[in-house]
């Protein structure tokens, strides 16, 4: 049933011996590489095996083992079998060569990843301000960066009514009724 | 003697632009040289707020990302969430899925139809297709309860059964707008001022599109037919008979043309699932949802919305809140990258009819 | 014998004229700052009908009476918006729309969106909801009417001379500030 994707998968061990391909299910295949592989890589799977279209990129962060994971998803209008191709790259020194010469819209997700994460692209001469303005801070979708306590020291947060903290009390208090046990356990978080 | 170039900004105040985004254009007369968007007007840090939120409650979070079709995006987080953690989806839900979203996308193939032709200047017919667009919103506020965003498709199936007469309904308002489109026919698609503004303006050459990354209607309009709904059949797709739609010649014309042909079968797909629909159950319980955990994974995900094909990245560590969603929509490349390049050579009067038929949306592509 | 109307009457008098006329022509800016701008259009066209009222679009700040704030204002476009209202000609009235205006929403917590309206420039009414109805919006509209009726729409007058409380509120959260002093 997966010979179309295990007949892909050997193929891309045959080249690059270093590569962990998995066969997540149908059309679906996740390649695993070092982070100097991932050029040479999307380029053999762009033009030999006919991935043209860039689906996505994106970024994830992996606070506790102190590394980023870029993410590359490509997609055969042919065959129709999705790489999903992901490499680590070290925290503190987070750079990247830019693909903007394979695909052009590869221009775009670099600009985001580099203002939400602060991971640098050599060679894309747009990186700046893309989407926030003025942002002085650390890069926002980094894990160590508080938006609940930025917000609240920052905007003016519009205090609550004085009569509807607990909606419990509101209500027995207006109907003359005893809470009834299924509502007697929850507790309100802040 | 060249003309002088100067600077224009389109801005985020603008009674023409789909939106709110800006578009700075360097002008030489009437013919623009070069073109540069700015985003980042609506930027709500949703996938920043998902980190934080537990995965039920991510769904109403999810809906608001594309504000005329809210419903591809819930639909691809559930399908997302079950994908990780394994869960069938009854029958009959997915059946009821399906019209949910077919449902959504002719409303928004009627709003697209009311911004294409007000662009130009013709304003009878937003009168009418956002008039007729209220009886679509009038079903889905009888089933789900809200009219624009109703938060009814969630991971295991959907919210609620279809009501009583619900079925009767649907066919009546099919069975309206099907007679209202040689309406839309005789005054926009069979206008000769339409053709004359539309044909050769915006082009997109058909063996640079894959390439570009186009999706959805404008790579239809090149004359390249692929489409998720066949590509990766999701749903119930692949036991409904439908036709995907081409037209060759990648200008505004050939997108409008093929956008045209898909709302009759979007037609077709609803009067089809309608009578096919079994009985059953409508929804695959989750446990507590205060502490259901989605086991450690990944998936990514596709759906063909009215605009194109929208994807979700998703990956879970194990607890109860998600580890990263991304989202990423058809109008990520058609208005950024896209957008720069068709643009050259193009008149300032039709820069906001481009927009609108590469179906620009700023909300998606900011989140 | 003629009657005699006092000076204090006839003024009296032209204001009720003043306000009969302003509060049946409202010109509302075609901005949509935010995802309720959704509704809009259903107001504005056939099925409820909202030029009945006198409401109708207008593409230019200067023209324009009514600033529609259809939802959340993240801070760039909140530097826009104070430019937009101060560009646009007295009288002019403010209408909070949806409930991310009154109190943040459901982004209350998010980096980017201001949680309190009213900090920042003066608001007429506000329209709850997540998001209003057509309905509601008419509502709200009548509600405007009838407090320019009774004059008590004057939240013009309440940015002029409370200026710098609002320029300090607005320059916390809006640091690189280039913009003129006041643009009326």
């Amino acid at each position: 049933m997966l010979e179309k994707e295990n007949k892909l998968a050997e193929q891309i061990k045959k080249t690059f011996h270093s590569a962990e391909v998995k066969v997540m299910r149908e059309k679906r295949i996740s390649v695993q590489l070092r982070s100097n592989l991932i050029p040479p890589f999307l380029s053999y799977a762009k033009e030999l095996l006919d991935f043209k279209h860039l689906a996505h990129m994106s970024c994830v962060d992996w606070l506790e083992d102190n590394e980023f994971e870029l993410v590359f998803i490509l997609w055969n209008y042919d065959e129709q079998i999705q790489i999903i191709s992901k490499t680590r790259i070290p925290r503190d020194k987070a750079e990247f060569v830019s693909l903007k010469k394979f695909w052009i819209q590869a221009e775009t997700y670099e600009r985001e990843i580099h203002e939400m994460y602060g991971v640098d692209f050599e060679g894309n001469n747009r990186l700046g301000e893309f989407i926030l303005e003025d942002w002085e801070g650390m890069p926002p979708m980094r894990r160590d960066f508080d938006t609940r306590k930025y917000s609240r020291e920052t905007y003016f947060q519009r205090p609550g009514r004085e009569d509807a903290k607990d909606v419990r009390e509101t209500i027995t208090k207006h109907s003359g009724e005893e809470v009834p046990d299924f509502a007697k356990n929850y507790t309100i978080r802040q | 003697m060249r003309e002088k170039e100067t600077t224009l900004y389109l801005g985020p105040q603008h009674p023409g632009i789909t939106g709110n985004m800006m578009v700075k254009l360097k002008v030489a007369g009437d013919t623009i040289v070069k073109a540069e968007t700015h985003i980042g007007y609506l930027h709500r840090a949703f996938e920043k707020l998902m980190e934080q939120r537990t995965w039920t409650q991510s769904f109403p979070i999810v809906c608001r990302i594309c504000v005329p079709e809210p419903d591809p995006n819930e639909e691809n987080l559930a399908r997302a969430i079950e994908e990780i953690e394994g869960r069938e989806v009854p029958e009959r839900a997915k059946y009821i899925r399906v019209i949910v979203l077919e449902l959504a996308r002719l409303a928004s193939y009627q709003l697209w139809m009311g911004g294409q032709s007000g662009s130009m200047g013709l304003y009878t017919m937003p009168q009418w297709t956002v008039g007729d667009r209220d009886y679509i919103l009038d079903l889905f506020e009888e089933l789900t309860g809200g009219r624009v965003y109703h938060m009814y498709i969630w991971a295991g199936g959907v919210r609620r059964d279809l009501p009583e007469g619900f079925a009767d309904k649907v066919l009546k308002v099919m069975d309206y707008l099907e007679s209202r489109l040689p309406d839309y026919d005789r005054l926009l698609f069979e206008n000769a001022l339409f053709h004359k503004r539309a044909k050769g303006v915006g082009v997109i050459p058909k063996e640079k599109a894959i390439e570009w990354g186009v999706v959805g209607a404008p790579l239809r309009g090149c004359g390249i037919k692929h489409d998720v709904r066949i590509d990766e059949p999701y749903e119930v797709y692949d036991k409904l008979d439908f036709v995907v739609p081409t037209h060759e010649g990648g200008d505004v014309w050939s997108r409008a043309m093929v956008r045209r042909q898909e709302i009759e079968q979007s037609i077709s797909i609803i009067r089809q699932a309608i009578e096919k629909m079994p009985g059953g159950d409508y929804y695959n319980k989750i446990p507590n949802p205060l502490t259901w955990r989605v086991p450690k994974g990944e998936a990514y995900v596709k759906t063909e919305s009215a605009r194109g094909e929208f994807g979700y990245y998703v990956v879970s560590d194990g607890s109860e809140k998600p580890r990263r969603v991304h989202v990423r929509g058809p109008a990520y490349v058609h208005g950024i990258s896209l957008l720069e390049e068709v643009l050259k050579g193009a008149n300032i009067a039709d820069v906001s009819f481009i927009m609108n038929s590469l179906g620009t949306c700023p909300p998606e592509m900011e989140r | 014998m003629t009657p005699n109307i006092n000076e204090k009457d006839k003024l009296r008098i032209r204001e009720i004229v003043q306000n009969f006329a302003r509060k049946h022509s409202l010109w509302v800016l075609a901005y949509g700052t935010g995802c309720g701008a959704i509704e809009i259009p259903p107001t504005m066209t056939s099925r409820y009908d909202a030029e009945r009222f006198g409401i109708t679009g207008s593409a230019t700040p200067r023209q324009a009476d009514v600033l529609l704030i259809t939802g959340y204002l993240s801070t760039k476009t909140l530097k826009r918006v104070i430019r937009t209202y101060e560009q646009m000609q007295a009288p002019k009235y403010v209408i909070g729309f949806g409930s991310c205006t009154i109190n943040g929403g459901m982004y209350w917590d998010s980096y980017n969106t201001i949680n309190a309206l009213d900090r920042y420039i003066p608001v007429d009414v506000y329209i709850n909801g997540c998001m209003p109805r057509p309905e509601a919006v008419i509502e709200g509209f009548i509600k405007l009417q009838n407090l320019i009726a009774e004059g008590k729409a004057n939240g013009a007058e309440k940015y002029m001379e409370n200026l710098e409380w609002y320029r300090e509120n607005q320059k916390k959260i809006i640091h690189n500030w280039q913009m003129p002093d006041f643009n009326w």
